[in-house]
């Protein structure tokens, strides 16, 4: 067996977050000799999923928060576990019956990602589920309990629903239509003029949403502030609607079963390890000072050294002060109520989305079915957003229980089994580009830390792709590629 | 026979530590290869796929490869999804590798779905003629039962036992009626196709 100091690298990648993971399978026919390093014992970084001794050591590693400068800057911070002192007894699995997604993006059906992986083969190896109901919760009102409403998501939904007046479905229609080709030269002038402002104003302004209906569209576009402009919420609830049906009726998203990016992170590493890259998990690799006439090198644990012709890494600090907090609770329900099939044909939704108000920022809930292979039967995972602010944590805890109650009532027993809590920040979203000597080092800057996936996100892949080839980059087949196996297979009987 | 859409998929994973033959046995099962003088890790194979009947019904069988993530034990969970049959395999003269396989049967029941077929095989039968046997059969017995695994001992090299695993965890799976509820296509109402679905993505279906 050869050794991995031997010969240089063409590319050394360092961490198996999407990003990186998505070049190593972009690279992966071509005849570049690639070491992928993790410094954790599992694939996926920032979108990995955790089984519970995983969410453990990650809380354990990123507990720190804004009172050191060190960790000030790091992307995860604050993070917590908790569990009832009896939670076995209440119902808490093993933990590896658990796949906590640190990265749980809806993927829209119209996104990159999704027509990537098909013309690179690579979505054969994942399951996909389809995202159904979105919901806005509503507070007690007029002695009536508190309830989730859900949002109708297409024109022939609006068209059937019982709960809107009829003159409000004709704005409502109105809206949507408007909408579908709102980047027309025909609509265009509508919009353009007030682009920055306030999407619910333009709404009251232009189609006289009444605040229900506002409140749904504002929802939909799933703005982590509230506070979408008339042009990223237009374009947003575009998305959103030309998305529904392309796969299938009744839904408008996928997400990966077994823990969403943090699957397409493996299957695209095993895609580069097929190809013949070399995998090093639980191995942090330390960029050692070069010459400016030489590569660059990298020093391995077990003081093993090795030469590369580039580098590739992601951004574990950030200089944004801004940050989401997020809650990933485990909830001894199943909340069927949420899952129900509501068109003819559609596949069973295993990921439902609400809405929840809250000062000064919405509480968005992406609540998981055990279809997601993310928990045992009878339980379901809620994953929790919001802006953080200092009290960020208690407001998701109590959404988290609001929910619960809109759902299965205020008798509700429902109770949670564990969780798990952290702060991750915002980045500027710049990938930066440095030398160490003649080998230039990239590095990814954090996903966004939105609630579907951006495709924005996929454009540093690509560039990344770029520098590793040089002048063997070929547009035309940048992720794509024929499938592996071979010829068809024979045909065996045995009795 | 039934047509491609309508005929079961089973998975099965080949796995153990490097160098302990698993790509021999693949590319002799599947394709009649082998190549002597071939040591080097496994580079370019993702699957091979094969037909088969057992107990008079058709599958598709899908062997999967380690790709070499077996080197730094760097195979994801990933990999064991939804996986009806793990082959560990090691390599009869070689006292380590048969001495790594309990990690190896560890790692397949943590990482498998519970009732997973699990199969063990000692490889490179063909060495006991020249006196290379380190590891005796009953030893592999053995070790294989307590386990709950079956087990045998198979040449890549003469062919002798080569399609006897395969068979035989095929033959495991089919009596399993919860395990080969999901290979079935389209047998749930909730996995997705992107592939098929999205007529505009993939111009032709390569099935």
């Amino acid at each position: 067996m050869e050794s991995l100091g031997d010969e240089p690298w063409d590319v050394v990648i360092c961490g198996t977050g999407l990003q990186q993971s998505l070049l190593a399978l972009a690279l992966s026919r071509s005849k570049k000799r690639i070491l992928h390093t993790d410094p954790n014992d599992y694939y996926g970084q920032n979108e990995a999923a955790l089984t519970l001794q995983d969410a453990e050591s990650f809380a354990a590693k990123h507990a720190g928060g804004a009172s050191s400068e060190a960790d000030e800057k790091s992307v995860i911070r604050n993070a917590a576990v908790w569990k009832p002192d009896d939670a076995e007894a209440q119902g808490l699995k093993f933990p590896r019956a658990y796949s906590l997604a640190l990265a749980p993006q809806i993927i829209h059906t119209k996104s990159k990602l999704l027509s990537s992986l098909v013309s690179s083969r690579a979505y054969r190896q994942v399951e996909f589920l389809a995202v159904g109901s979105f919901f806005v919760y509503e507070p007690a009102k007029d002695g009536s309990d508190p309830k989730l409403s859900r949002i109708p998501s297409s024109r022939e939904d609006v068209f059937s629903s019982q709960s809107i007046p009829a003159r409000s479905k004709r704005s409502l229609m109105k809206f949507l239509k408007f909408v579908l080709d709102f980047e027309s030269d025909e609509q265009k002038p509508i919009w353009e003029g007030h682009a920055d402002a306030p999407l619910t104003d333009f709404l009251t302004a232009q189609f006289k949403l009444e605040d229900d209906l506002k409140r749904y569209v504002v929802a939909l576009t799933m703005a982590l502030d509230g506070k979408a402009s008339v042009r990223s919420g237009l374009a947003a609830i575009n998305r959103h609607l030309t998305s529904m049906g392309t796969f299938g009726p009744g839904f408008c998203a996928v997400y990966p079963k077994w823990g969403g990016l943090s699957e397409i992170a493996q299957v695209a590493c095993r895609a580069g390890a097929v190809g013949g890259g070399i995998y090093m998990l639980d191995t942090s690799a330390t960029v050692k000072p070069s010459g400016e006439t030489e590569k660059a090198s990298l020093e391995l644990p077990n003081n093993i050294t090795v030469e590369t012709s580039s580098i590739i890494s992601g951004q574990e600090t950030t200089t944004g002060v801004q940050a989401i907090s997020r809650l990933v609770a485990v909830v001894k329900s199943p909340l069927s109520s949420l899952f129900q099939v509501l068109v003819e044909g559609a596949p069973t939704p295993a990921v439902a989305v609400v809405a929840l108000p809250s000062t000064p920022s919405p509480i968005y809930a992406l609540v998981h079915s055990s279809d997601t292979g993310e928990c045992p039967v009878g339980q379901c995972v809620v994953y929790l957003t919001t802006l953080a602010t200092t009290d960020s944590k208690h407001g998701l805890e109590q959404a988290l229980t609001m929910l619960i109650k809109a759902v299965e009532g205020e008798e509700s027993t429902a109770s949670c089994l564990y969780q798990l809590y952290y702060q991750q920040a915002i980045g500027d979203r710049k990938s930066t580009t440095e030398n160490h000597g003649t080998t230039p080092a990239f590095s990814f800057p954090p996903l966004s830390a939105t609630l579907a996936f951006e495709d924005t996100d996929l454009e540093a892949v690509k560039t990344a792709w770029s520098l590793v080839l040089g002048d063997e980059s070929d547009e035309e087949t940048y992720l794509v590629f024929e499938d592996r196996e071979g010829a068809d297979a024979e045909d065996e009987v045995y009795e | 026979m039934a047509s491609e859409d309508t005929i079961p998929v089973l998975k099965v994973l080949i796995i153990g530590p490097s160098g302990a033959g698993k790509s021999a046995l693949l590319l002799r099962y599947c394709d009649d290869q082998f190549d002597p003088e071939s040591s080097t890790a496994t580079i370019g194979i993702d699957f091979k796929s094969k037909h088969l009947a057992v107990r008079g019904k058709a599958y598709r069988l899908n062997v999967f490869d380690t790709a070499g993530q077996e080197r730094f034990r760097t195979l994801s969970t990933s990999y064991y999804r939804g996986a009806h049959g793990v082959i560990l395999v090691y390599d009869i003269s070689s006292r380590a590798s048969f001495v790594g396989m309990e990690k190896w049967i560890d790692e397949a029941k943590s990482n498998a779905a519970p009732n997973a077929v699990l199969y063990l095989v000692g490889s490179k039968l063909d060495k006991v003629a020249g006196g290379g046997r380190a590891v005796t059969f009953e030893e592999g017995q053995a070790f294989a039962e307590a386990n709950g695994a079956l087990f045998c001992e198979v040449s890549a090299k003469t062919k002798e036992n080569i399609k006897r695993p395969f068979v035989e965890v095929v033959d495991q799976i089919v009596q399993k009626p919860d395990l080969l509820a999901g290979a079935a296509p389209r047998s749930n109402n909730t996995t997705l196709n992107i592939g098929n679905l999205g007529s505009d993505y993939s111009s032709a279906c390569p099935c």
